[in-house]
């Protein structure tokens, strides 16, 4: 049996047993090669669910849709490691319940789609043990090593020219799973911290507080990188600052549930490198 | 619609000497929504205020700019003007053009200019203020003493004879502290367990003290009036109650060669033990990590000569929870391992001994007796060298700063060895003679013309054994001279440093430290013994090194700031405090993780049936301490500080 139908099975297992009230996975998108969420409430509409080596976007962020899970049932969801992650950072930012959530974990590598065991957040926390461990020393992204060598001016100009292209649609923010505030900071008026028009100061300004709100908190799924009509490679700004926290503050992040939000958490150990 | 005053002072030539006040006035005097724009020679001064608060009744001003020095130094002055004059006293701003201007720049024009955007920025923060109400919150009137050295046992008793509670806590099994060890005080030559076993006797038996000896702080919490703290009480296995102190254990205690701390190693003590003779509480501890019992699992001696079963092997670290109103910290100093000096063979040879081991050696109650033996072979030394600055002021090797009390503890052991061994011979190799106090510098005269010190001016290279002797190379920089000195015993004046724990501790507490961990004062000249930490003061060697004088006059002066807090039932507190907007609010909690005074709780928001719809973050304004951690953490900018609101914050940005 392939992946895709093992776990077929398992949504309509789930679902015919009540364990889950709904099984958030993927279905066909408007090209071949693209997928697009599919929530699944009975066991028929599970025929539909497609998971191939195209199914990278990380849907954890519908779990935190509106009310989804506040009859306290359960759902169930197809997650990568990346998606694991950010799913315990949103239960660790008490966003969601995590023992209503049941996993479908599978991972995609070099177009190679696997099956993951497990079905709890923490039946994971070993793999992503590993991921930390194995967090590569250069950033193995030919553009990010062509940007860390740029010195300040000539990466200032590289990051203007990029951001001269961003409309300010937000589709960054609405991709993420970790943008839930009800009110985002762009959003306040009073007083208009974040330019709202398409220039360059307000693009900066929007860019680095996105930077900096994700520090610590980014898994680097991606999902703003393609979310993105304008291409910027929204990823390895956040890339980078997670890079950042793990070399000062041994902070990788969506370990676990518990895990504290680095900027948040103050601890006796911690480098003062950063004081002058 | 606003009518904002704006005073400009030239703090005499201080401001008027680069900021052209004039021009500034007239400058600032044109801003929208300034109804009155002067300046004065002083408006810190009578006169002047009483100017202000006239502007204020005649113009009906909404708001005043008072364009001076730092707020740290007038901003309660003017406020308080504001108050007597009928406006509220938050909405009075200082514009800061000293320090931030015309102390740092030479261009008139251009620091001109700079001052009016300074001004200018301030007049639109203050456009947006609000009418703010000081906050009022009790106080615990207990205070709590950490070290039981000489300065915490002065301020201990200081407080309590005050007749306010104490609980005065030592880490180690007894009161006393380095102090303790000493034999005799400079300048006066008293023994120093003379006078002060009296003072650990008097705090021990004082019905406002609670005396917490073998015990720790483990956790701070609150604010000045209000902390919160949790101190371990280490597991002595010695029942505190019932323990005579007869002394039956340490005598039968098999381990008898372990290193005793009190006598700087160069005495022994038992695994049961109390650290002197005159302890206080005279009640011994067992050492676990030395005991027999917990390293073999067999032994008990102790426990089976105990009469009265006082010993319990079982005993666990308990923890109390104690609530106290004001701290003061008085946690001491150690001294300097001298092993960084290799040339001067400390650890290598046992007769190259520090200060404070010289002070066991002459001290009555020390492991000698009072007399003055070598420790290789308890021989009478006949020539005794004494290295000065050996770790003080020495960049490289040691530290840059002056330990203070070595001059004149090194002219007195050069005293009670003269009067101890009466044709001993010692050389004293210094830098300068540091001898500034009441009876100091007749003191080292004293011990270089009467007792017949010999002073070298000039530093040790080396210190080598041959036979019996260690010589001691050196120069003596008045001859412009090398000398080799043939001595019986090397004693270093070793530089006093922090404890070494003394940033994890000040971590702990929430206090501020230097490079070198000693803890920070608010003031350095007028705040000497308060911490930057509202409600937690200072007091002797933790500080920076001191004499016995000054940490007793530091500890008294400590004492004084806690009884005068103390004397208020309810302290008014600023009330420039967070406040979240629940609307907004993603209930994320990092705000309750930032905030390092516990002061954010989370609160559900029911409907109707009672069932929880939100959970949002809520500022309880009595803990707040308004330093916006919280405000730079809100994702959502659901946070925001009275006084320093996001509005505020941004008109004074976009004024500029």
């Amino acid at each position: 049996m392939t992946i895709q139908e093992t776990y077929k099975t398992r949504a309509k297992e789930l679902l015919s047993s009540g364990r889950v009230k709904m099984v958030v996975g993927y279905k066909a998108g408007s090209t071949p090669d693209r997928r697009r969420p599919h929530f699944i409430r009975t066991p028929e509409e599970a025929d539909r669910l497609i998971l191939d080596s195209a199914c990278i976007a990380n849907l954890s962020g519908y779990l935190i849709t509106e009310g989804l899970l506040s009859d306290e049932k359960s759902v169930g969801i197809f997650l990568k490691p990346d998606g694991v992650r950010s799913l315990n950072i949103l239960a660790a930012e008490s966003q969601l319940n995590i023992e209503q959530i049941v996993v479908l974990g599978f991972d995609v590598n070099n177009n190679e789609i696997t099956a993951l065991k497990g079905e709890k957040a923490e039946d994971f926390s070993t793999l992503i043990e590993s991921l930390k461990e194995h967090v590569p020393q250069t950033p193995g992204n030919p553009l990010l090593e062509r940007i860390e060598a740029m010195n300040a001016k000539e990466r200032f100009a590289f990051w203007e020219a990029e951001f001269s292209r961003c409309i300010k649609c937000y589709a960054c923010r609405q991709a993420c799973p970790m943008c839930y505030c009800r009110r985002c900071i762009v959003d306040c008026n009073q007083p208009q911290w974040v330019n709202t028009s398409s220039h360059t100061l307000g693009n900066f300004e929007w860019n680095i507080v996105r930077a900096f709100h994700l520090s610590g908190r980014c898994v680097g799924c991606g999902n703003c990188d393609r979310a993105c009509p304008v291409n910027i490679p929204l990823r390895l700004i956040n890339a980078k600052m997670a890079h950042e926290v793990l070399g000062a503050f041994d902070h990788f992040a969506g370990m676990s549930q518990t895990q504290e939000p680095v900027l948040a958490s103050f601890k006796k150990d911690d480098s003062e490198t950063f004081i002058l | 619609m606003a009518k904002i005053g704006v005073f400009i002072c030239h703090c005499g030539e201080n401001i008027g000497a680069k900021i052209d006040c004039n021009k500034l006035a007239a400058t600032v005097g044109e801003h929208p929504g300034v109804a009155v724009s002067v300046e004065y020679k002083y408006f810190c001064s009578d006169p002047g205020q009483e100017s202000v608060k006239k502007a204020i009744r005649d113009n009906n001003l909404t708001g005043v700019v008072v364009a001076a020095c730092s707020p740290r130094m007038h901003e309660a002055t003017f406020r308080k003007a504001c108050a007597e004059a009928g406006l509220n006293p938050y909405m009075c701003e200082i514009a800061n053009i000293r320090e931030q201007c015309s102390w740092v720049h030479t261009d008139v024009d251009m620091a001109t200019q700079k001052a009016a955007d300074i001004t200018r920025s301030m007049v639109e923060k203050v456009k947006r203020n609000n009418k703010l109400q000081p906050i009022e919150v009790p106080v615990t009137r207990r205070a709590l003493v950490i070290g039981g050295g000489i300065a915490g046992i002065q301020a201990a008793l200081d407080i309590a004879n005050a007749g306010q509670e104490v609980v005065l806590v030592e880490r180690e099994p007894s009161l006393g502290g380095h102090m303790a060890q000493l034999s005799e005080t400079f300048p006066t030559l008293d023994c120093s367990q003379c006078i002060m076993t009296p003072r650990m006797v008097e705090a021990a038996q004082h019905p406002k003290i609670r005396l917490l000896t073998y015990a720790e702080i483990v956790h701070v919490d609150g604010y000045i009036g209000n902390f919160k703290v949790k101190v371990k009480m280490k597991a002595r296995y010695v029942d505190m109650d019932s323990c005579t102190g007869c002394g039956d254990c340490i005598t039968k205690c098999p381990q008898k060669k372990i290193e005793s701390e009190f006598d700087c190693s160069i005495g022994m003590r038992t695994a049961i033990y109390t650290p002197f003779a005159q302890s206080v509480p005279n009640k011994p501890v067992i050492d676990k990590a030395n005991c027999t019992y917990f390293k073999n699992g067999k032994c008990k001696i102790c426990m089976r000569s105990c009469q009265i079963n006082a010993i319990n092997f079982d005993m666990q670290d308990e923890f109390i929870d104690l609530e106290v109103g004001a701290i003061v910290v008085a946690t001491g100093f150690q001294v300097q391992n001298n092993a960084v000096y290799g040339e001067y063979g400390y650890g290598k040879y046992p007769d190259v001994i520090t200060g404070l081991q010289f002070e066991r050696l002459a001290s009555a109650s020390g492991p000698t007796s009072g007399k003055i033996l070598r420790p290789s072979d308890g021989k009478e030394p006949e020539t005794i060298v004494f290295i000065q600055c050996a770790g003080s002021r020495d960049p490289s090797k040691g530290v840059r700063y002056c330990s203070k009390i070595c001059c004149m503890y090194t002219a007195k052991h050069a005293m009670l060895y003269a009067h101890k061994v009466h044709d001993g011979k010692s050389h004293v190799f210094y830098m300068d003679i540091r001898a500034a106090g009441k009876g100091y510098d007749e003191f080292t005269r004293r011990a270089i013309e009467e007792d017949e010190a010999s002073y070298v001016r000039g530093r040790v290279s080396k210190v080598w054994q041959k036979m019996n002797k260690l010589m001691v190379r050196g120069v003596d920089t008045l001859l412009g001279k090398p000398v080799v000195i043939a001595a019986d015993m090397v004693v270093l004046a070793t530089a006093m440093v922090s404890q070494p724990d003394a940033k994890e501790f000040a971590k702990t507490i929430g206090i501020g430290y230097d490079e070198y961990g000693f803890f920070n004062e608010a003031h350095l000249k007028l705040r000497p013994v308060e911490s930057s930490t509202a409600g937690i003061f200072l007091a002797g060697a933790c500080q920076s090194p001191k004499d016995i004088p000054d940490s007793v006059a530091q500890a008294s002066a400590s004492a004084s700031k806690v009884l005068a807090l103390f004397s208020k039932q309810k302290l008014e507190r600023e009330p420039v405090v967070a406040s979240n907007n629940e609307s907004t609010c993603a209930g994320c909690w990092g705000c309750v993780l930032a905030c390092p005074y516990n002061a954010i709780e989370k609160k559900d928001i029911l409907d109707r049936s009672g069932k929880v719809i939100k959970r949002v973050a809520s500022v309880n304004p009595g803990l707040c301490q308004g330093c916006g951690t919280c405000v730079t953490f809100c994702r959502s900018n659901s946070l925001d500080l009275a006084g320093f609101t996001e509005k505020q914050i941004f008109a004074e940005v976009m004024g500029l």
